[in-house]
């Protein structure tokens, strides 16, 4: 039952994305690079990352989700994915711009909500009575957090010293 | 030999005695046996053949390699995440070298209660001793325990409770941590290093990047298989038609039972694919107020047995062992987002983590997708009793973090447990474990193929032969009537070895 509805609002939401993907601007030479990600889209995850992602202290020591470019590194990575998965993932993404805002009572697309709203919707999100959106939100928050911190320049938060093969050669 | 199937130049027809799909813990074994015996042996693995070289120790980059749907793998419900290995060597070559032999408990329960024969703890001694010899299975020994094995060791002594070191096959372990990202050191004593090359040496070949698509069988009797090389980016690039009257799924508890309700294999009491185990886990963190560094060393050299017992219906059926996970990993484990869970990001130095596995009793289900793909679905929903074994583990664990000396503990969940005392413990309910409430991941699917001489129960019989496809066997964690409260590896390799010669003896007669 809950898969059930899940599915129908993430089903929706993809209905909804066919007729809202204008005001979404992505540089030329950035979209047209993208492979699996659509540049509305693209503009979603970037959104989705900043938040998920966003630096504990603001002096500029700590990289953003931008700076890192996690968007840009899940749009190829999506394709180390089965299709149904991709499929799911990019419903999600639909579900979270135009639908998600609604259940927080935002009449307006997650990516011209202000910071504090944004975080309100994902945080409804992560705790949603439905199943499958908490699971999608998990989803979104590991692959989120596997383009944010796969970048060494992120490493210094946890004090990961990274793969050791670069230095000793096998 | 091995020929990666990105390299084929068109559709291949090959003839064999027997082909193994999947090259796993048990497909490895019983490639190498067959091989052995003289018989002529192919065995078709969907995922790559990776050499140590290509292990980068990068979460990003090892996940696509090496595991089933780039780690993503869920089931249906988007509750638990199912990770499994791909590739040659299977999930030998991600695991944590755990070597755990089956207990005899539970040896006994299958033949009491579900009609496995010539399986008892006797029987299947020999085989265990082959198996531990094959792969260099020693006990960690107490210098090699890393600070997070220590927590765990120190949290038992405090309590008083049941705990004790574990046995690998590593040999030549540079102690670097990233044993679940593959060995770069190729120090796992695992299929890739041990097994193939002994299958090659007796003759063997492996096609990697080959995906089985279907067992061809006519008259109650296999006949071979179809299946498709794939190039380097996933795409098709040729047929592989593999002729031999005997198969042998080895392509785990997931992939096998997928792969014979894709073929149709008879199936009249509706068994293949049900009976699914996968001993569902979760974790509590501990945060210290020293340097832990525990993603360095050998994981899981030790464990606490406390609440563990093989009876069935027992109410201690959760095994504890340490748990640490690289950045990627963690992140995605620790509660929230933004801000906080940097703040909680920038404590990775100074965790232990511990999980908590259920010996789980809910039975779920594989089915596969209606359409061409026919992918694989994975319906597990953990029943109340595996819920409040889960949340006592877990519970379990915070003790056990705290008698090692943490100063924080945090339960992941919706909303997390975080707790500052084990006082704190005594008035906790244990109804937060629910589906979606807390972060499931299982790592062990077992039993959808599962043995035993009554077919209206069992799909393959004690030998590992198929009840109505005469030549169909199965070598992997499908054949386990129940979960194992343990590893797999070794009882996979175990009842692979052990069932063998039935293998050989049907490729012989026909």
């Amino acid at each position: 039952m809950l898969a059930s509805v899940g599915a129908g609002l993430l089903a929706a939401s993809t209905t909804i994305a066919f007729v809202r993907t204008r005001g979404y601007d992505v540089p030329p030479e950035k979209a047209a690079r993208l492979r699996n990600l659509s540049p509305w889209q693209y503009v979603v995850l970037s959104a989705v990352a900043r938040r998920i992602a966003a630096p504990d202290v603001d002096d500029g020591s700590v990289p953003t989700a931008d700076d890192v470019d996690v968007a840009g590194f899940l749009d190829g990575y999506l394709g180390n994915l089965p299709p149904d998965v991709r499929r799911d993932f990019l419903r999600l993404l639909a579900f979270v711009e135009h639908l998600a805002p609604l259940g927080c009572k935002l009449a307006s697309r997650f990516t011209r909500l202000g910071p504090a709203d944004q975080d309100r919707v994902l945080a409804a999100l992560e705790s949603s009575r439905e199943g499958l959106l908490r699971g999608g939100f998990d989803g979104l928050k590991a692959m989120v957090f596997m383009g944010y911190y796969r970048d060494a320049r992120t490493w210094k938060i946890p004090g990961y010293a990274g793969p050791f093969v670069s230095a000793k050669a096998t | 030999m091995v020929i990666r199937g990105r390299d084929l130049d068109g559709d291949i027809t090959l003839d064999a005695d027997a082909v193994v799909i999947g090259t796993g813990a048990g497909g490895g074994m019983a490639l190498r046996e067959l091989a052995r015996a003289g018989l002529k042996v192919i065995a078709l693995e969907e995922g790559g053949y990776h050499p140590p070289s290509d292990f980068t120790q990068r979460e990003d980059e090892m996940l696509p390699l090496l595991f089933q749907d780039a780690g993503g793998r869920m089931t249906r419900d988007l509750a638990i995440r199912v990770l499994q290995g791909r590739g040659v060597g299977g999930s030998t070559i991600h695991n944590t070298n755990l070597c755990k032999r089956t207990p005899d408990d539970i040896l006994d329960l299958w033949r009491d209660r579900y009609a496995v024969s010539g399986c008892g703890p006797r029987e299947m001694r020999a085989a265990f001793e082959h198996v531990e010899r094959d792969l260099s299975v020693t006990e960690i020994p107490a210098g090699l325990r890393n600070p997070n094995n220590e927590v765990l060791r120190v949290g038992a002594h405090e309590l008083g409770w049941k705990a004790g070191p574990l046995k690998h096959n590593r040999v030549g372990c540079q102690l670097s941590g990233f044993c679940e990202l593959g060995c770069a050191y190729d120090a796992k004593q695992n299929v890739a290093k041990v097994l193939v090359p002994q299958a090659e040496a007796a003759g063997a070949t492996v096609y990697a990047d080959v995906e089985a698509l279907r067992v061809v069988h006519e008259k109650g009797r296999v006949a071979g298989v179809v299946a498709a090389a794939h190039d380097r980016l996933g795409g098709p690039r040729a047929w592989v038609h593999v002729r031999a009257r005997t198969v042998v799924l080895a392509a785990s508890a997931v992939g096998s039972a997928a792969l014979a309700l894709k073929s149709n294999v008879p199936d009249p009491f509706n068994q293949i694919g049900r009976s699914l185990r996968i001993h569902p886990g979760a974790v509590a963190a501990g945060r210290f107020d020293r340097l832990m560094n525990s993603q360095y060393g050998i994981p899981q050299s030790y464990e606490c047995t406390e609440l563990l017992s093989f009876e069935e219906g027992s109410d201690a059926r959760v095994w504890i062992v340490p748990a640490f996970a690289h950045p990627i990993g963690t992140a995605s484990l620790l509660p929230g987002f933004g801000k906080e869970h940097m703040r909680a990001m920038r404590t990775y130095g100074n965790l232990a983590v511990l999980t908590a596995m259920v010996h789980d009793e809910t039975e779920g289900r594989v089915t596969v997708s209606s359409d061409a793909a026919g992918r694989p679905t994975i319906d597990y929903i953990m029943n109340d009793a595996d819920r409040r074994q889960l949340a006592k583990g877990l519970i379990a664990c915070a003790r056990l973090l705290f008698a090692g000396g943490a100063v924080e503990v945090v339960i992941p969940g919706i909303p997390p447990v975080r707790l500052t005392s084990p006082s704190e413990l005594d008035g906790l309910r244990t109804d937060f474990v629910r589906p979606h409430g807390v972060p499931i991941t299982a790592v062990h699917p077992m039993g959808t193929m599962r043995m035993g001489d009554d077919p209206r129960r069992a799909v393959v019989d004690s030998r590992g032969e198929h009840h109505f496809l005469k030549g169909l066997f199965v070598a992997d964690g499908s054949l386990f009537p129940t979960s194992l409260g343990g590893p797999p590896q070794i009882s996979i390799y175990a009842f692979a070895l052990h069932l063998a010669k039935h293998v050989i003896e049907r490729a012989r007669t026909v």
